[in-house]
């Protein structure tokens, strides 16, 4: 069994994290594009899980019956499913993979939840360590601004519902994402994320994000397919 | 209070457990639940309510688990999460309650029948321990042990050789009998090392189905009244060896006071 760091694969992963209403979505379309122009053997993971391991996880959240423990286990065995049969194939036959979202994002979110951090990291210590980590850093007003504009309204578990911090969903997201926030300023020296200021306009950070992408490239030209 | 393996799940108060945590653990086929059978309404009889509780058996994950392992399409560390997740929900909404309301929980396995299997799927040992970390200690934990060549007549026997009872997804291409050896000693291999790791009592499971009942119930009975237990890997002449020198010491304790008397009649 691989842990973290040990993994060597000629495929490249680069992945975007960040609070919602960071932009990392829309960075990651646009480098997405550019790098299927540019003519590499490129694959957005697409997080299709097998069905049943998809269907404990809905059920869950649609029930309500996920606690912190449960919640943390429930996506720790999506992620493996999608390591284990999507990530790791693609990045042994030389792909470029491309995930919105990775462990980060569970590292925040569980131990938000109260789950112990170093248990956490041990759980996912099977996944493959990206080339790149992107961090999308934007103030937390302006990721509410962004995202209660756009939305019909916040899940239950994506509000932090449970964590019983308030009986106001839009609140309770609020004060939710503000201490996933500080997580996330600890793992940027812990993991050696990508800092991104996502209050730049949109076409400057993906300048930014193509030059740090091109440098890891420029080592691994035979990714490149035929146009 | 209560220990863990080293994590301690949110707002989980441990000194609210006023209950008694007992496994029973042992390989496919020894007798488990036959035992917890005739455990629980003797428990019962005792006046102690009893929870009995198993594997792949949560509202959450045992449907998903149950069709996982009909389709054999999940890798070993999904499978090994996806069981954690059955039992995570197990332990938070069925087992921890009931150590709340000071039952007595029986259960079918624990974590070492999944530590085991994820072990000889090759699975990193430390990353299967940090896995069920947040694992509550029992009180204690009764391993049924037998040897690879008693437990096949009683397989084939009861209800034949199963896909993954026999270790199927691990060695495919040996016909189901060779399997099952395999996979049947790997595992009581792995069980040895965690019994000796984790403080088992290891009760030998050959004798008959009221011989190995006897002894849980010596074992429970010295659970429930606090009572310290046995040395590990008791066989049956250590334990008889014990059992004289308790009598002696009961003996020796029931005489003291009788010598007392006397002194104290001679003075």
């Amino acid at each position: 069994m691989k842990r973290y760091g040990e993994h060597r694969f000629p495929g490249k992963l680069f992945v975007v994290e960040g609070i919602d209403g960071s932009g990392k979505s829309t960075q990651l379309m646009l480098l997405h594009q550019w790098l299927r122009a540019e003519g590499y053997g490129v694959v957005f993971s697409e997080w299709n899980s097998s069905p049943l391991v998809r269907d404990t996880t809905r059920r869950g959240k649609k029930k309500q019956m996920l606690i912190p423990s449960t919640f943390s286990l429930i996506h720790a065995t999506d992620f493996a499913d999608r390591m284990e049969h999507n990530i790791i194939p693609l990045l042994k036959a030389g792909a470029v993979v491309l995930c919105d979202r990775y462990i980060y994002t569970a590292f925040g979110r569980d131990v938000v939840r109260g789950m112990d951090p170093k248990w956490v990291r041990g759980l996912y210590n099977f996944a493959v360590k990206p080339t790149l980590a992107f961090y999308f850093r934007v103030p937390l007003e302006v990721a509410m601004k962004r995202i209660l504009s756009g939305r019909a309204g916040v899940k239950y578990y994506e509000a932090g519902m449970d964590l019983g911090l308030s009986e106001n969903s839009e609140e309770s997201f609020h004060l939710f994402q503000a201490r996933i926030l500080e997580e996330y300023e600890k793992m940027i020296p812990e993991f050696d994320l990508t800092v991104v200021d996502a209050t730049l306009p949109i076409e400057e950070q993906q300048e930014q994000m193509r030059q740090h992408v091109r440098a890891k490239l420029a080592q691994a030209k035979r990714l490149r397919v035929a146009p | 209070m209560r220990e863990t393996y080293g994590v301690v799940l949110p707002e989980l108060n441990r000194a609210e457990l006023t209950g008694k945590l007992i496994v029973i653990e042992g390989t496919d086929g020894v007798g488990r639940s036959t035992q917890i059978n005739l455990l629980k309404p003797w428990l019962e009889q005792l006046g102690r309510a009893v929870l009995d509780t198993g594997l792949s058996r949560s509202e959450l994950a045992g449907r998903g688990i149950k069709q996982a392992k009909e389709g054999h399409t999940l890798g070993p560390i999904t499978l090994s999460l996806f069981y954690a997740t059955d039992f995570a929900d197990r332990l938070e909404k069925a087992i921890i309650p009931a150590l709340r309301s000071g039952f007595v929980v029986l259960t079918d396995r624990y974590i070492y029948s999944l530590m085991a299997r994820a072990i000889i799927r090759g699975l990193d040992p430390g990353w299967v321990r940090n896995l069920y970390g947040f694992a509550l200690r029992p009180d204690a934990i009764f391993y049924l042990r037998i040897g690879v060549d008693d437990l096949i007549p009683r397989v084939v026997f009861s209800r034949g050789f199963d896909y993954w009872e026999s270790g199927m997804d691990l060695y495919p291409s040996e016909d189901m009998y060779e399997a099952f050896r395999k996979y049947q000693a790997a595992l009581l291999a792995q069980f040895d090392k965690l019994a000796e790791e984790d403080g088992f009592e290891v009760i030998d499971a050959t004798p008959d189905v009221h011989a190995v009942f006897r002894r849980l119930q010596d074992g429970i009975f010295r659970v429930l009244s606090g009572e310290p237990r046995a040395p590990l890997f008791a066989t049956e002449a250590h334990a008889a060896a014990g059992d004289k020198a308790k009598e002696k010491e009961s003996k020796a304790a029931a005489h003291a006071p009788a010598k007392e008397a006397e002194q104290e009649a001679s003075r």
